[in-house]
């Protein structure tokens, strides 16, 4: 079965993994800091940061884009200066974060090589 | 039958009493009852409800509704908190009043669908700075997530200097007096409920009082126990006393402190824990504290639970258990917030092991991070076994500071080493 290597930063940990394997899968059980709740795709508390690679995992879906923009704007540093939401998002979405850079990681499967951390 | 509450010309309370409640969500004890507190705010252009009650109690809420107002005046609902002890009535309220608009924080909105199981859901998400007018009153929203569910947010009525706080600076006690210059006292409960609900979130809370603190306040009105009307600010401060460091922290910032906790039956847990010092003080900016926990009190311990960086509990295995102690300090993890905190276990056994891995499935159901296997030592430990100790507090250490050498696995024996574990389990428990 066809290989990939996923580097949590964080731990300095390397896993090799059949191609298809959820970050999820991994994370909890390396002891990174990428935290977990509803494990559906709900909450957005899996969010994590992708270092290198991101060609190299699954599609973004519909879904996990809105709640990604939906967490983000609870986290964002600033986010209360700005007061304003769509403001954020469309900085986001120019800075291209969503999708490139942030994945969650119940949702998201491993293609290729990747180098992880938690955000 | 009781009576509404005025708050003001304007603002009234509609809500129930429950003196006969005993324990809340199974593991809050409520020697006197609560109540279930519920809002209708009149301005000239309609009326607001924030809040209601629980299912049980809708009965109470709406004979107070009707008599301050008539279902078609309803032009909003506010909903602060989304548990079924404040939206039990909803669903009859949005029936009765089908006009009325649903107001809920941002991080409401998936949980108000699964709670309403309802497609052609209409309401308005808010964060902080967005209105709703009532005419000549304004309600003003402030995003207070995770206070103590993920949806809580806090409204503020501007013209009166009102704070409906959901359940931050509520509590459970019951008395019919309500105003907190009326009631019994209910110091206890205050501290009580801030201790079991509010605590695990406490930067939540003080991202919170950031908001709250600047607000003028004449009245803090939350969704539990007394009206806060004398002195409101005082329970603000409280709030702010509460959710300060509770030990002063000597540590600088470039350090970080490690607590092994351990028991031993024969000694031979001792002396692991104190390998596993000495290998932890080994990695340069950790600082090591070592605690039996024969000799301490769980009250304490989790204090310096709540500002260490990272845990390590020890427990021989007895019976294919570990010991009371250690499952005692475990279960005060709830009343703190430990997420994302390094943590471990370790022990000794005299025939099987199943202490440490039961220990640690329980820390990472608390969701610690566990880097590294606990070590398991049969009966005495032998030289080499005490430098395997040595070798594990030096590399938790060198987690802690994110100075570990890198490591390459295969997903299989990741998988594997946890399997064992499961497996381990399912036979203790058969
Ligand atoms: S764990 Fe909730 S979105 Fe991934
Ligand atoms: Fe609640
Ligand atoms: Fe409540």
């Amino acid at each position: 079965m066809a290989k990939a290597k996923v580097t949590f930063s964080d731990v300095n940990v390397t896993v090799n993994v059949p191609v298809g394997t959820r970050i999820i899968e991994l994370s909890e059980a390396v002891g990174s800091y990428i935290a977990y709740n509803c494990r559906e795709g709900d909450c957005g508390v899996c969010l994590f940061e992708v270092i290198k690679g991101q060609e190299n995992l699954s599609e973004l879906s519909k879904e996990e884009k809105a709640v990604l923009l939906a967490r983000f704007h609870e986290i964002m540093e600033g986010w209360r200066a700005t007061n304003n939401l769509e403001a954020l998002q469309a900085k986001m979405q120019r800075e291209n974060f969503i999708g490139k850079h942030c994945r969650l990681a119940c949702q998201t499967q491993v293609f290729g090589d990747v180098i992880v951390a938690p955000i | 039958m009781t009576q509404p509450v005025w708050l003001s010309e304007r603002v009234q309370w509609i809500g129930a009493f429950d003196p006969g409640m005993r324990s809340f969500d199974i593991i809050l004890k409520t020697p006197n009852g609560t109540t279930y507190n519920a809002y209708a705010v009149r301005g000239s252009e309609g009326v607001a409800v924030i809040d209601t009650v629980k299912a049980e109690c809708a009965e109470q809420f709406f004979a107070h509704l009707e008599a301050v107002a008539r279902y078609d005046e309803i032009k909003v609902i506010i909903l602060n908190h989304l548990e079924p002890d404040h939206t039990g009535a909803l669903p009859e309220l949005m029936r009765r009043a089908p006009q009325a608009k649903l107001y809920i924080s941002q991080s409401a909105q998936l949980m108000l669908k699964a709670l309403l199981n309802r497609k052609d859901l209409d309401f308005t998400a808010v964060i902080t700075g967005d209105t709703v007018s009532l005419g000549d009153r304004t309600l003003r929203f402030l995003h207070t997530p995770y206070l103590h569910w993920p949806d809580t947010q806090c409204t503020y009525l501007e013209e009166e200097f009102i704070l409906f706080s959901g359940d931050v600076f509520g509590c459970h006690f019951c008395d019919k007096r309500l105003y907190n210059d009326k009631v019994g006292d209910f110091r206890f409960a205050f501290e009580y409920y801030y201790t079991h609900i509010m605590r695990p979130f406490r930067e939540h809370v003080i991202n919170a009082l950031a908001l709250i603190e600047p607000l003028t306040i004449n009245i803090i009105a939350p969704t539990h126990g007394p009206i806060l009307r004398d002195q409101p600010t005082r329970y603000i401060e409280r709030y702010r006393e509460l959710s300060a460091q509770r030990l002063q922290n000597e540590i600088n910032a470039e350090e970080k402190t490690l607590i092994v906790f351990y028991i031993s039956a024969y000694g031979s847990t001792t002396q692991m824990a104190e390998m596993i010092r000495e290998g932890a003080e080994q990695v340069p900016g950790v600082r090591v504290s070592l605690y039996d926990m024969e000799g301490g009190d769980t009250d304490l311990f989790v204090d310096l639970v709540e500002d260490a960086d990272g845990i390590l509990v020890g427990s021989p295995t007895i019976n294919g258990d570990a010991v009371k102690p250690a499952w005692d300090l475990l279960s005060s993890f709830a009343k703190i917030n430990v997420r994302g905190k390094l943590a471990g276990a370790f022990g000794s056994y005299g025939w099987s092991g199943e202490a440490v891995r039961m220990l640690e499935d329980r820390l990472r159901g608390l969701k610690m991070r566990l880097p590294l296997e606990g070590v398991r030592i049969k009966l005495i430990p032998s030289l080499e076994e005490l430098e395997q100790c040595r070798q594990y507090g030096l590399e938790a250490a060198e987690h802690l500071m994110g100075v570990n050498a890198p490591r390459v696995l295969e997903m299989a024996d990741l998988l594997a080493a946890r399997k064992q574990t499961t497996e381990e389990l399912s036979v203790v428990t058969i």
